[in-house]
């Protein structure tokens, strides 16, 4: 049994992660430095959100489905009820988090694989709807013109969220934080001792007094209302969303690859995994290989589950401990 | 029309088992997940074309030259995945996707987004004026050589020696081994026979549909979908359930478009892997707990 708890590596981890983010207030660099390290932090927030499912022991292939429905349910609504974005994201956080449901009730007794295979066919679902509703969703050429987040008054301070890129970069670094603090708790809490059992043996943990179906369908709920959360957050800032994108295998495997790649055990591991690959992916080999540049994702996906299957961030806490 | 309908289920049908048949044996005999399966049809499929448009070589010359390349991708893959550790099934089910992720920006780099299909000589079509039927001369290759190699298979299964080591190998590794089959040989010998189908259903793919670098799912799904609705190593069950898999299909295209094709695989592989959990997967499900 793997027993991690924030010590001295994620603390580390932490200062690493507060220098990138910190970076932007010291320097000027260009546009495209915030628009990169707010992005790394929404994947860092989706790859949490992910792996609070994933510690249960569920594998999920197909968290774009939440992803896709909290950005069509935002962007819909405020496009029809003219509600504001702040509210409308948190509807698509409840779209995702119903569709998380749908998800319980079908897929309950599916376990590994079998429920990998029917998580990565239940995409298509919401996808092929949204695809043919063609009045009310315009179909696959998707919609565009989505209204940005509105500035926010603080005080005698007003913060455009949708234009400065610096105020941007905070909310999302906000809201990767607010993500990172529900993730330490499933691993850290009484809750995550809850989650852990659940993984290792889900027998034992019932006959210790955990109710497994509860704890499943808590971390499940929650990963889908974050995802959700994410994907709305995502069609605000980038005003646009269409079904081949938002449902796409990229936001379902995304997730799982800077997961496994920073370390699924770790508190910090997605997170950093995110910090660390898509300001790689973004800033060097995009300008390299500008078309199927995402190559490196399979590429990191399969080498890590070939050669350190428990991520860096694992590698980073052993490194630490000898020391 | 209704005869028109069976037609193209027969026709989609035979296409389907063909590409189930490689999914199915290579997941049968060593219980990888080839979630690229579909992407490798593609690469074979884009090969095809490039081959006819810019070598010119007529389009039954491609077929064994990407047999022979897929071959060899197979073997590639086979050695990938001997070195994925346990549990296996969920491991191999994220290094493949992780593979399909990479073929699929590859073929984007190499072959750009555009649709492709390989362009269908000018031939006679048979036809029925009376029963209003149709039939294309690339519907009968379609059939032919899907129909023919599914046999060849089949005779190799039943009537060879080399069939029935695979199939005890599918049905128990350990007694298979303590019998003195060589289980890796095996496992060699399924992803080269797996490497050829895939090599032959790539052409014959492109030549139905047009190929783009992220389409392959959907014949992943169909190989995946019809591997557990038959069980592994049955290819009579594979051959049915692909002409089951394309009536469905084509009934849906027939009645609601052909943008509900995809929905309608997907919501038929949900409904089988729920109604048999304990068919194929139970391995999976018992490793996955660990």
């Amino acid at each position: 049994m793997r027993i991690s708890k924030p010590g001295l590596s994620s603390f580390l981890v932490l200062v690493v992660a507060s220098v990138f983010i910190a970076w932007p207030v010291f320097s000027t660099g260009s546009g495209i430095y915030y628009r990169v390290l707010s992005l790394a932090c929404l994947y860092g927030a989706l790859a949490l959100s992910w792996n609070i499912l994933a510690l249960t022991g569920s594998i999920s292939l197909g968290h774009a489905a939440f992803f896709g429905l909290g950005a069509y349910g935002s962007a819909l609504a405020c496009q029809y009820w003219h509600w504001s974005p702040y509210v409308t994201i948190f509807l698509g956080g409840i779209i995702g988090c119903l569709y998380g449901l749908v998800w319980h009730l079908t897929f309950r007794k599916l376990r590994g694989a079998a429920f990998a295979l029917a998580t990565l066919a239940s995409v298509e679902i919401p996808k092929v709807t949204i695809d043919n509703w063609d009045r009310v969703t315009s179909g696959s050429l998707g919609l565009i013109g989505i209204e940005g987040l509105p500035p926010v008054r603080l005080w005698s301070l007003t913060l455009d969220v949708d234009r400065n890129l610096q105020v941007q970069c905070f909310f999302l670094v906000l809201f990767a934080l607010s993500v990172l603090y529900i993730h330490v708790k499933a691993i850290s809490s009484r809750w995550g001792w809850a989650i852990r059992a659940v993984r290792e043996d889900e027998t034992a943990a019932s006959t210790l007094g955990v109710d497994v179906l509860r704890i499943r369908l808590q971390a499940l709920m929650a990963s889908a209302f974050l995802t959700g959360l994410g994907g709305a957050i995502y069609a605000h800032l980038m005003g646009s969303v269409e079904p081949a994108l938002v449902f796409g295998l990229h936001f379902s495997a995304l997730p799982l690859v800077l997961s496994i790649f920073g370390g699924r055990y770790l508190a910090l591991g997605p997170f950093l995994g995110a910090l660390i690959l898509y300001p790689a992916d973004q800033l060097i080999f995009h300008s390299w290989l500008p078309a199927g540049h995402a190559a490196l994702y399979g590429l990191v996906m399969v080498i890590t589950i070939l050669f350190f299957p428990h991520g860096i961030g694992e590698w980073v806490q052993q490194e630490t401990k000898s020391v | 029309m209704l005869v028109q309908l069976l037609i193209d289920s027969f026709s989609i049908g035979s296409f389907y088992a063909l590409v189930a048949l490689g999914f199915s044996l290579i997941f049968g005999v060593t219980h990888a997940f080839n979630l690229a399966h579909g992407e490798l049809i593609l690469l074979s499929g884009y090969l095809a074309y490039t081959l006819g448009k810019h070598f010119n070589i007529p389009f039954v010359c491609t077929l064994p030259v990407c047999m022979l390349a897929l071959v060899f991708v197979a073997m590639l893959l086979h050695q990938l995945l001997r070195r994925v550790k346990e549990p296996f099934e969920l491991n191999s089910l994220v290094v493949t996707f992780g593979l399909a992720l990479l073929l699929q920006n590859a073929m984007l780099y190499g072959f750009s987004a555009d649709y492709r299909l390989i362009p269908l000589a000018p031939v006679p079509t048979l036809d029925f004026p009376r029963l209003h039927v149709f039939i294309t001369k690339p519907q009968l290759t379609l059939v032919g050589l899907s129909l023919l190699v599914t046999a060849s298979i089949y005779l190799l299964w039943r009537k060879t020696f080399l069939g029935k080591a695979l199939r005890a190998t599918i049905q128990d590794r350990e007694a298979a081994r303590l019998a003195g089959i060589n289980v890796e040989h095996m496992s060699l010998i399924a992803f080269i026979l797996g490497g050829m189908l895939i090599g032959l259903a790539g052409p014959l793919y492109a030549q139905r549909e047009y190929l783009h670098p992220f389409g392959g799912m959907e014949a992943t799904l169909i190989g995946i979908i019809i591997t557990i609705f038959a069980g592994v190593g049955r290819i009579r069950g594979i051959l049915l359930g692909g002409w089951i898999l394309g009536g469905v299909e084509s009934t849906t295209v027939f009645f609601l478009g052909a943008s509900w094709r995809e929905l309608v695989s997907a919501l038929v592989l949900i409904i089988l892997v729920i109604a048999r959990p304990a068919g194929v997967l139970t391995k999976g499900a018992r490793s996955a707990k660990r």
